[in-house]
């Protein structure tokens, strides 16, 4: 070393000193985000990391207008004011990737915790890695059933997963003819042949058979398909009552297109989320994507129910200009569900956040989402999760069922394209 | 199932088919006059696709207005490409040509992500919005005008390859490069031709499909498979040959997957690609 | 082998060996056992690709074919993965003579294309084949099971070792292949096909010894993919995007050469890896940018590979690789 700087050298230790005094409670707790972030799911994964980082941001700020676990609270108190901080990765899609990233975070980011992937697949291989490392990893918006049947110890997830959502929308079907007689019987299936559309597609057969419905057609198709012309003339061939579809963006946005194009009108069409809640699809779709219906786990219509919605959104709206969605609300409900954890567990040892989550019981008024509240069972499912069923109406997505949350009636049926 | 309904779908597929003939166009353009087969093929479908996007959103331009800008962007653009890039690899191995075009791929996939965030965009209410309907049938006016479009693109490179003399001195450079530098015919600019009018193609196709497809960062990767197929169906570097395996494909694609089962549409072109070529190895329309 | 090559081998091999005892760090283990994955695939390729000069771009089929055969052995009927491995190599050895039967009679572009299409059907026939798990795939259950059972949870140095036997392995074979009659052959075949046949060579014959090692090799890799991730999907083991990068690893570093595809796929792994680390997160699309353009960059100025940088010393870049073990074979 050479001399003469030694001064500087004792200057900056004294001055690094002394910014740590008053702020050793500034240390910061990290948590490992892990989304698509390139790749066809990208603008998904986008919106997801958005969401994310603006929960993070309101835990670490002081506005305490928002009813939502530790907002507004400056960070962790219980970890002496400790800062939140995610850092985010790329799965590109990728098993993989996910698994490769996952371990990055966890040996060299040192996280105390994950969450993500949103794509089933990833969130497999991501959430192998936190369990041999003995990481929590809270899962939002995967909703393959599978996940939480793996007996894993550090895994849970806040989402209900298809099961429920399937079992929602034949809910939905029963109510309609409960309470305004109306009786569709002959339902058609349309699903991408991955892992989401398939899973779905098995689930809707199942409960359709309970329910004493007719599967008139079951059309699987390859995602990202230059065209659905033969798909949708199959559908219309079989003259269904109700289409049941699982896409995601691009090819929900095709498929209706081709449905115009071919003037094809089902009673009505129960989309299984996906491409049909992303905030592109409306944009695109103009109100051509009028009338659908889809299960939903979060509508910007509860509102009125749960003014902290309208809050939160407005402040997602004033960064990004766009509204929260059902992937968006999921992943910004995980960071609060994991801090609270963290902060609570007082503590960023694994086994202690562990423990700390499976005693989580966030009350329903403390939630964006039109939930129970979040409470785990054994396999590390929110017991309490819940889900709605929304119809796109003038262009915005309105809670139609359950009814007693409903904010409009839903229109029924579908009106054929050239009376719109 | 009635014979109108069958008559649909296999105008559904023609009109669709003839928009892959127009991408397929351009690669096997590429392919003929200079044995390389470009992956970034795609990517120049995407491009056009967000050059009509960008005149729409920022002067709510038509993409059928703009249509002639962004063939010349794009052909500008392939070009350019060669002359920096695709030039220094011309006698490299095949290999090398793959490994260089693929990264080129994934390098405009990244820009575009980069550039205009990976977003699902879509050109709202073009002018060509609306419906055709006669005899019970009906289509889309925008996939009816995208295949008009393809149809007519394709015709106008027919015309110049057969008609002019750029068009044949391109024509010779792709049948026998030696004697055409004979000829006295530059060989560099013929290559930079080939891949202006290539890229051109995806890019009017691109522009063509705007009207109605969703616009995002890998849409290319979507066409580039089927692109592919069609090449080497019709026959490496024949135009015509790619024209005709696109209508074949697009028919066999949409009728198959009606008839058949829609998850194995491509199987279906994929098989019958593999028999085509199994027992006519040079393709439909390829030189043996 | 020149004596210098053996010293870079023996060197390289130490190194290899010493490795993940010096880097202890779990990242860069796992980054390493990466590149020793995606070397060993390259390896596989290469022997057909390089050696054949029969590029395929549907090696996918077959790493998956390994994949796939011994996950259904070890859920089904509890069977090892090394047995599994065995089996999947032997399965996908005869997918290759499927293939291969109508496949070779196309040459060049028709042949690389003919793959691409028998690649994009495997994915979607075992995608609807719900025996084959469908597009959901298997997990495989997350327990350590020592040596036998190919499941290591405490530690990543039994993958990284198992990695690095499965390379050497097939760098072996590759080795073995290229000094035998069939590696003169095949030289022989990709260089002067019209030659070759008019002295005799049965050209499919040999092109299809090739591909049956090569694609043995490519699934034994795809085994050792299913039991380091314990999960497998039509998406991630059979895509051709997974073809293209087994292509590349050998195209990187220099096809037809012992060393190339170890070389590329150190050199791919690394910048696939630190652009995505290093740009990964902030959902711009960077990293792609990175990526495409560093693989254009060395395309265009390294046309022969990276080998061809140190092979330019001493003579043309591209026959002095490929000239090295013609000479010990004749």
């Amino acid at each position: 070393m050479n001399p003469s700087r030694r001064p500087t050298y004792l200057a900056a230790a004294l001055v690094a000193l002394g910014l740590c005094l008053p702020a050793a409670a500034q240390e910061e707790i990290k948590i490992g985000v892990i989304y698509p972030l390139t790749g066809a799911a990208a603008s998904t994964g986008l919106e997801l990391k958005n969401a994310a980082q603006l929960a993070a941001d309101l835990i670490n700020g002081t506005d305490r207008s928002l009813n939502l676990p530790l907002a507004g609270a400056g960070g962790l108190p219980k970890l002496k004011g400790a800062k939140l901080k995610l850092v985010f990765a790329d799965h590109q899609g990728s098993p993989q990737v996910g698994a490769t990233e996952a371990e990055r975070l966890i040996t060299q980011e040192k996280v105390a915790a994950l969450s993500g992937c949103y794509f089933s697949s990833v969130t497999t291989t991501a959430s192998q890695t936190a369990e041999r490392y003995g990481v929590p990893f809270l899962n939002g918006e995967s909703s393959s059933p599978q996940l939480t049947q793996r007996g894993f110890k550090w895994f849970f997830r806040t989402t209900p997963h298809d099961e429920l959502f399937v079992q929602n929308a034949f809910e939905f079907l029963r109510d309609l003819e409960k309470k305004k007689g109306l009786k569709p019987r002959r339902i058609a299936i349309l699903a991408e042949n991955t892992e989401f559309g398939t899973g779905a597609a098995k689930l809707q057969e199942k409960y359709a058979k309970e329910g004493g419905y007719e599967i008139v057609e079951k059309v699987l198709y390859p995602p990202k398909s230059t065209q659905l012309t033969s798909e949708v003339q199959k559908l219309k061939a079989a003259r269904p009552d109700i289409v049941m579809q699982s896409s995601y963006l691009g090819d929900a946005i095709l498929s209706m297109k081709t449905y115009k194009e071919l003037g094809f009108v089902p009673t009505a069409l129960v989309a299984n989320n996906a491409g049909f809640n992303d905030s592109e699809f409306l944009k695109t779709m103009g109100k051509d994507g009028d009338f659908v219906i889809s299960r939903e786990v979060w509508a910007l219509d509860l509102a009125a129910r749960k003014p902290v919605i309208a809050k939160a959104n407005e402040l997602l709206r004033a960064r990004h200009q766009v509204d929260f969605n059902g992937n968006s609300a999921r992943a910004f409900t995980a960071i609060f569900a994991l801090a609270e954890a963290i902060n609570r567990a007082g503590s960023t040892k694994p086994e202690d956040i562990q423990k700390a989550l499976r005693e989580t019981n966030i009350p329903a008024d403390q939630l964006i989402m039109p939930w129970g509240g979040i409470q785990f069972d054994e396999t590390g499912q929110n017991r309490k999760g819940a889900g709605i069923i929304i119809q796109v109406q003038g262009g915005q997505k309105v809670t139609v069922w359950p009814f007693d949350l409903a904010g409009k009636d839903v229109i029924w049926p579908f009106p054929s394209w050239d009376k719109r | 199932m009635t014979a109108q309904l069958l008559l649909q779908t296999l105008l559904s597929g023609i009109l669709i088919g003839l928009v892959y003939a127009l991408v397929a166009v351009g690669l096997t353009l590429i392919f003929g006059v200079m044995d390389i087969v470009n992956f970034a093929h795609g990517e120049f479908l995407m491009l056009g696709m967000y050059a009509a996007f960008w005149g729409f959103a920022l002067w709510k331009l038509d993409p059928l207005f703009t249509l002639p800008l962004t063939a010349l962007l794009l052909f500008a653009l392939g070009a350019a490409l060669y002359r920096l890039i695709i030039r220094r690899i011309t006698d490299a191995p095949m290999l090398s040509q793959i490994f260089a075009t693929f990264g080129l791929m994934i390098l405009f996939r990244g820009l575009a992500q980069y550039l205009w965030k990976p977003d699902f965009r879509s050109v709202g209410e073009s002018v060509v919005a609306g419906k055709v309907a006669f005899a019970g049938l009906q289509f889309g006016l925008p996939q009816v005008v995208a295949a008009l479009g393809a149809v007519l693109t394709t015709a106008a490179v027919w015309w110049f390859l057969r008609s002019t003399r750029l068009g044949a001195a391109l024509e010779a450079t792709a049948a026998d490069k030696e004697a055409a530098a004979l000829m006295g015919i530059d060989a560099q600019k013929m290559f930079a031709l080939a891949w202006g009018l290539g890229a051109a193609c995806a890019g009017v196709a691109g522009a063509l499909l705007s009207t109605y497809y969703p616009i995002f960062p890998e849409v290319g990767s979507t066409f580039i498979l089927v692109a592919f197929v069609l090449v080497a169906l019709g026959g490496f570097g024949s135009v015509a040959g790619a024209f005709w395996a696109g209508i074949l494909v697009g028919v066999v694609e949409v009728v198959g997957g009606f008839l058949w089962d829609p998850a194995y549409k491509m199987v279906l072109v994929l098989s019958l690609y593999l028999l085509v070529v199994w027992l006519r190895p040079q393709g439909l329309l390829g030189k043996a | 082998m020149s004596r210098r090559a053996k010293l870079v081998w023996l060197a390289a091999a130490l190194v290899a060996l010493l490795f993940p005892l010096v880097a202890a760090r779990p990242t860069w283990q796992n980054t390493a056992i990466l590149m020793l994955m995606t070397a060993q695939m390259g390896v596989a390729w290469n022997i057909l690709g390089g050696y054949a000069g029969q590029v395929s771009l549907g090696h996918a089929a077959f790493f998956g074919a390994g994949a796939y055969v011994s996950t259904l052995l070890s859920i089904k009927l509890g069977l090892s993965p090394w047995l599994g491995m065995v089996a999947g190599a032997g399965v996908s050895a005869g997918l290759s003579l499927l293939v291969g039967w109508p496949c070779f009679r196309l040459k060049g572009h028709y042949f690389a294309m003919a793959t691409i299409a028998v690649g994009e059907i495997v994915q979607a026939v075992v995608n609807g084949w719900e025996f084959l798990g469908g597009a959901v795939g298997f997990y495989l259950p997350l327990q350590e099971k020592g040596f036998w059972g190919f499941v290591f949870n405490r530690s990543k140095l039994p993958y990284y070792y198992i990695a690095l036997g499965l390379l050497a392995f097939s760098l072996l074979v590759n080795w073995a292949v290229a000094r035998s009659r069939t590696g003169y052959y095949l030289r022989a075949i990709k260089d002067e096909p019209d030659a070759a046949r008019s002295l005799g060579v049965s050209l499919t014959r040999y092109k299809q010894t090739a591909m049956v090692i090569s694609s043995a090799l490519a699934a034994m890799g795809g085994t050792l993919y299913a039991q380091k991730e314990l999960f497998i999907d039509p998406g991630s083991t059979l895509s051709t995007s997974l073809s293209i990068k087994m292509a590349l690893a050998a195209i990187m570093g220099g096809v037809g050469t012992l060393a190339g595809p170890v070389v590329g796929a150190v050199v791919l792994t690394a910048i696939e890896e630190a652009s995505r680390v290093a740009f990964g997160g902030t959902g711009r699309g960077t990293d792609l940018v990175v990526y495409g353009g560093l693989i254009v960059v060395i395309a265009v100025f390294q046309p022969a590979g990276i080998l061809g940088l140190f092979a330019s010393r001493r003579g043309p870049a591209r026959a002095a690789p490929a000239e090295a073990p013609a000479k010990e074979a004749a």
